[in-house]
């Protein structure tokens, strides 16, 4: 095929300071590529380097020992002894490597599966080895293919949907109730670090209104300022609690401070609108009680882990579904660059065997001095035909070649052999 | 059965189908398909009941299998307005069974055109009819919306975040469509009544003669009614709405079955 090699590591194989020693900075990048293109037998090169892996994708001359170059190549711009290095590394060679870059793109690999940042990250990646003319044509049609596939993946399954951290799930939860956030005012008691996440995931969304109140009036004005929101006191929180949508706690507090009566009380108040509360303090701060009232709903951590388990294992499905497609695309691909090498390959064999015959002719003409136009006529179709039986069986041979390995050899040994023939007379 | 009307039951039940597939796998891409094949039915299917009516001189109302088929066509026709706002995958799995099914069935029990007496032919009784068969459909389309409404809250409520939870729609949407069948089915009601009324006085010279339709239909009001009052100005809200519009649905099907008396001619 195009041989293609893959060597590299990432969050599974090797832990954080050694990912960070490997990796490659935007300043970095170029300079790394460049290196890179000097090792002998690298005919086209792309390194990928975010938090999570740190890989260089290579086209290479067969002959070569290309992967010992990167190998290298990787311990000498990271600073990591080659023999320490080499247990962190995974090495994948033709298809396997388009299947890696296919998972990689598809956000297969990733750390959180279905995360979306992987696939800006290669194609920035991908964009500065084009700049530096590392890349060639077979980098070109894999990058290409695997983003093609990326955009498949994310549109016919579900594989980025579910949301995985707690703070974006509590987010889903509400919407699940609420709709949309236009109309919708929260309030959030405490400051505790969770809640600051909540707040900002919150604040994304576009509610209409951010109330914040803490037993410590500063802390409340505090967040309230970063977060654009409105600081009340928080001796009217059963007042507050009637007129916010949704409720989150995040306090240190070990008591109780939202229980059944308040909330009964609010509900009348409210009319029956519908409220969220979702606690996310430990010990909890909401009398779990009220999730029997009608209309309120109420969830705390344990609820909301719940429902990052239950997107864990809808992405786990989706992403048997995105595994399906991507061998599907492998073995597309692979087949497409087999029948595109094979084709020049045929040209080639076809045309160097007319190339002899005519020769031959010429000679023979010579000798036997001019004919008629049509006895050459002649001679020529015979020569043609010659050509083209000696040349089909080597053609059918080279197409039906089950794997490339076989096939690249077959290659090789009808082009060296042809070339021998190329000897002067 | 004509050709319209056959074109028409495989537009909707392909239709279905992309819906109830787009709807398990959360596929948007079906869904659009099956909104567009349901329109396209749609506009086969008022051409088959205009054919109809050319063909037999009177409006399609006249026998039960006639009225399935205007039936559905008042389902479809909610259906697709209320998809021009509510893009909702659910609503469309839960109901397009039922427009189809409705469809087939009418052909099934196909059954050739009836005399019926001239005094059927006013301009009232096509009024009345179709909005009585207007609010039967806002009421079936309330009652799906209580019902997916109830099956969405009790997945948030005992937190069980499984198939359905991720494929209904928020219980804020589930709420607004409710509002909007009630509403409507609620006006379309009282239209049926007062349209059936005055025609009542038109055609036999009494306004109102306790027949059983009439006295079913009037409880099925009573019971809407009730609902509106309840959801829009006590504001009462959730479960309680959708119980009761399951049993405004229940009396809906009773007023739709009653046919004798006065209204014995279907």
């Amino acid at each position: 095929m195009f041989n293609l090699v893959l060597v590299g590591l990432n969050h599974r194989t090797a832990k954080l300071d050694i990912r960070q020693l490997a990796s490659f900075n935007a300043e970095q990048l170029p300079e790394g590529l460049r290196r890179l293109s000097v090792y002998p037998g690298i005919l086209e090169s792309m390194i990928v380097s975010t938090c999570n892996r740190v890989e260089v994708l290579a086209s290479a001359d067969p002959q070569s020992d290309v992967v010992s170059s990167i190998e290298s190549f990787l311990s000498e711009s990271s600073g990591v002894a080659l023999p320490q290095l080499q247990t962190k590394l995974y090495r994948y060679r033709d298809e396997q490597a388009v299947r890696h870059v296919f998972r990689v793109a598809s956000s297969l690999d990733s750390m959180v599966l279905g995360e979306p940042q992987i696939l800006g990250q290669l194609k920035s990646c991908y964009s500065t080895a084009v700049d530096l003319r590392t890349v060639g044509s077979a980098l070109n049609s894999l990058l290409q293919w695997a983003f093609r596939i990326a955009k498949r993946v994310r549109s016919e399954t579900s594989i980025g949907e579910y949301p995985v951290s707690v703070s974006s799930a509590a987010v889903e939860l509400v919407r699940k109730i609420f709709g949309d956030f236009q109309k919708i005012s929260i309030l959030v008691v405490g400051a505790g670090k969770m809640g600051e996440t909540a707040i900002r995931h919150l604040a994304d969304t576009g509610a209409k209104a951010i109330y914040l109140t803490n037993r410590s009036p500063e802390a409340a004005r505090d967040l309230a300022g970063r977060f654009n929101g409105i600081a009340v006191p928080f001796a009217d929180l059963s007042e507050w609690i009637s007129r916010v949508d949704i409720v989150i706690t995040s306090t240190g507090a070990s008591e109780m401070l939202i229980d059944r009566s308040m909330v009964q009380r609010a509900m009348h108040d409210r009319k029956n609108a519908p409220i969220a509360f979702i606690d996310i303090s430990v010990p909890r701060n909401i009398d779990p009680g009220i999730g029997t009232i009608a209309n309120v709903f109420c969830y705390d951590i344990d609820d909301l882990a719940a429902v990052v388990e239950a997107n864990f294992h809808q992405r786990a499905k989706a992403a048997a579904k995105a595994e399906k497609i991507v061998d599907q695309e492998v073995q597309a691909f692979c087949a497409k660059a087999k029948s595109s090498k094979v084709g020049p390959v045929v040209q080639q064999v076809q045309g160097r065997i007319e190339e002899i015959c005519k020769i031959e002719l010429d000679r023979y003409l010579r000798k036997i001095g001019p004919q008629e136009a049509k006895q050459v006529q002649e001679l020529e179709t015979m020569i043609s035909r010659i050509a083209g039986k000696i040349a089909h069986p080597l053609v059918i041979q080279l197409r039906s070649q089950p794997d490339s390995l076989n096939q690249s050899a077959y290659m090789d040994l009808i082009e060296r052999i042809l070339k021998t023939k190329d000897a002067p007379e | 059965m004509g050709w319209t009307l056959f074109i028409t039951i495989a537009l909707y039940t392909v239709g279905l189908l992309h819906s109830i597939f787009g709807f398990c796998q959360k596929r948007q891409i079906f869904v659009q398909i099956a909104l567009g094949m349901v329109a396209c039915g749609f506009a086969f299917h008022t051409l088959s009941l205009v054919l109809l009516s050319v063909q037999r001189q009177h409006f399609p109302i006249t026998n039960l299998p006639e009225s399935l088929c205007f039936f559905a066509w008042c389902i479809s026709l909610t259906f697709i307005i209320a998809n021009v706002r509510y893009r909702s995958n659910a609503l469309g799995a839960f109901v397009l069974p039922l427009v189809s099914l409705l469809t087939i069935f009418s052909q099934v029990i196909w059954a050739e055109n009836r005399e019926f007496p001239a005094w059927m032919n006013s301009g009232w009784l096509h009024f009345h009819v179709s909005v009585a068969f207007l609010a039967y459909a806002a009421f079936f389309l309330t009652f799906i919306s209580g019902v997916i409404y109830l099956i969405q809250e009790n997945e948030l409520k005992e937190k069980n975040f499984r198939f359905l939870y991720f494929r209904l729609p928020s219980l804020k949407v589930c709420d607004e469509l409710f509002r909007r069948f009630l509403l409507v089915g609620f006006v379309s009601m009282s239209l049926t009544i007062i349209s059936g009324a005055i025609w009542a006085q038109h055609a036999w010279g009494h306004f109102w003669s306790w027949d059983p339709k009439e006295t079913a239909s009037l409880v099925t009001w009573g019971i809407y009614l009730i609902l509106v009052n309840y959801r829009f100005a006590a504001k009462g809200r959730g479960r309680r709405a959708a119980y009761i519009s399951i049993i405004g649905f229940a009396s809906t099907l009773v007023t739709f079955a009653v046919n004798w008396g006065l209204h014995k001619y279907l």
